[in-house]
């Protein structure tokens, strides 16, 4: 089940972009691009060779392999179907988002290694909205934790019961906070806008300037498992673990494909923040994430009100 | 039920620190007033019916309806659109929201009183705490007027926390204060944007007798 999880996981990845791409199209009014268009792109960039820059080093070129194999490493910690993924200890969570976080490392100090200022530029404002996010998640997973008692991804799920109000306000916090990290870490909108190439406002997009062919496309597909990642998390709250596996699997890609069609509606419907207002946007997200930790010790009783 | 209304208004109190359209700070006085209502409505109903009415038509008449009409017409007649003069940068503002609900939530953990329902006790020392530091970083007269409410809102929280139940004369009391509070500020707003074109306090610095 763990290597369907996977699978699946990757499956939805490839057409997550596509479908993204297909409800900005529609609620834009124009005619959309098949949804595999961004599959071709990347095919298109595998057949090409990688060009380096004679200022870079081996950093610049074990970068993108070490960004890809971060994420596809992550993808054996996640739960799917309500089965353990295919590596799963106490505290997984902190590894999940450590090994994630090693693989921006190594775009970060690529991006640097170019000596080009204005990707430097762009690593700096991905450092920090990195920075930014990361208490959100281990606050908002620690909330979780401390909610179901339990520090694994497959414990903290399997004990995630939703019978009050308090809990299902956890949940859709939980949800709400995830989302947005989702929007963060994909470099996506509200923070930031893959489609513009203005220089002063590019983050993710000026880091991986130098990047072509073949090393382009692993980060391009690193990119779009990481929505699929994030989205599983999502389903993961949604799903009961009780439910038959097939029902699970269909219910999984459901999910999946809600989850893109509102990244698509929310990114269709946004503007872009200006630079200035991103950290305060995601400085929110933490504390949201405290609210939801205050929630959960209400919810366990840890606090004593009357 | 209630502590799902107190999770809600908390969150509320967050998106005031965010916020910086005039816009924004409205439609959230309007929800923390739907929000008194509900947690009125789990929780008052063991007083006299007729003062059990006459608080919840307070919160969802006056709270969430009445006051947030009367403050969008004095937006719309100023012209008031963002807020631009805050003392503090929101992101530091946000840092402090959130420390002020994390302090008044463990305050209120310690405090093992019978007489005092101490789950109200959290959010409204955070409201009360946050209308202050909401008018100390606003130089509008018109935020000012917004964190004022938002400290009345938290009084409110506060008188439920007390339990002991408020004489329906001193409810009229309360609700007229803060009505005419309002009125008056509202008609402070119109006569200082009027006269200097800006509702900006630092206009009143030069005023002389």
């Amino acid at each position: 089940m763990a290597w369907i999880g996977i699978l699946s996981i990757i499956i939805t990845g490839i057409i997550f972009p596509g479908i993204i791409g297909m409800v900005k199209a529609r609620v834009g009014g124009r005619k959309s691009p098949s949804i595999f268009q961004p599959l071709s792109d990347v095919i298109r960039l595998f057949k090409k060779v990688a060009v380096y820059s004679s200022t870079t080093s081996v950093v610049f070129r074990i970068a993108p392999l070490v960004y890809f194999a971060s994420v596809i490493s992550v993808l054996t910690l996640i739960p799917f179907a309500g089965q353990k993924g295919l590596i799963s200890f106490e505290g997984d969570f902190v590894f999940f988002a450590y090994l994630l976080a090693l693989g921006k490392f190594l775009m970060i100090i690529a991006a640097l290694d170019t000596g080009s200022g204005f990707e430097g530029m762009g690593a700096n404002r991905e450092a920090l909205y990195s920075l930014l996010a990361e208490p959100a998640f281990f606050i908002l997973m620690g909330s979780l934790a401390l909610f179901a008692g339990n520090t694994s991804f497959y414990n903290l799920y399997h004990h995630l019961h939703l019978n009050t109000h308090l809990s299902y306000l956890t949940a859709i916090t939980a949800i709400y906070v995830l989302i947005y990290i989702a929007m963060v870490e994909n470099s996506r909108l509200p923070v930031d806008d893959p489609k513009t190439h203005l220089e002063l406002t590019m983050v993710h997009e000026v880091m991986v300037l130098d990047n072509s062919g073949f090393d382009l496309a692993l980060i391009h597909i690193a990119s779009w498992l990481k929505f699929s990642l994030y989205g599983t998390l999502i389903a993961n709250f949604l799903l009961p673990f009780s439910l038959p596996h097939y029902a699970q699997i269909i219910f999984f890609f459901i999910v999946q494909v809600t989850f893109a069609v509102t990244v698509g509606g929310l990114e269709s419907f946004k503007a872009r923040n200006k630079m200035v207002k991103n950290p305060q946007f995601i400085v929110v997200l933490s504390a949201i994430a405290i609210v939801a930790f205050l929630t959960a010790l209400i919810i366990t009783e840890k606090f004593t009100l009357n | 039920m209630t502590y799902f209304f107190i999770i809600v208004y908390s969150i509320t109190l967050v998106y005031f620190a965010l916020s910086e359209r005039v816009k924004k700070f409205i439609v959230l006085l309007a929800i923390q007033g739907v929000l008194l209502f509900g947690i009125v409505f789990f929780n008052l109903s063991h007083v006299a019916l007729a003062e059990f009415i006459f608080i919840l038509v307070e919160t969802i008449l006056v709270k969430s309806l009445v006051i947030p009409v009367f403050l969008n017409k004095v937006r719309k007649d100023n012209g008031l659109k963002r807020v631009h003069e805050t003392e503090i940068p929101v992101f530091y503002s946000v840092i402090a929201v959130t420390a002020i609900l994390m302090g008044s939530f463990f305050i209120s953990n310690y405090l093992h009183q019978q007489n005092i329902h101490t789950k109200f006790f959290t959010v409204a020392i955070a409201s009360a705490v946050f209308g202050i530091y909401f008018i100390i970083i606003h130089k509008s007269v018109f935020s000012h007027l917004v964190g004022y409410l938002i400290i009345e809102n938290g009084i409110f929280l506060l008188s439920l926390a007390v339990g002991s139940d408020i004489p329906m004369l001193v409810n009229l009391a309360v609700l007229l204060d803060v009505l005419m509070g309002v009125l008056v500020i509202g008609i402070f707003v119109n006569r200082v944007s009027d006269r200097f074109q800006s509702t900006s306090i630092d206009e009143l610095a030069k005023l002389k007798d």
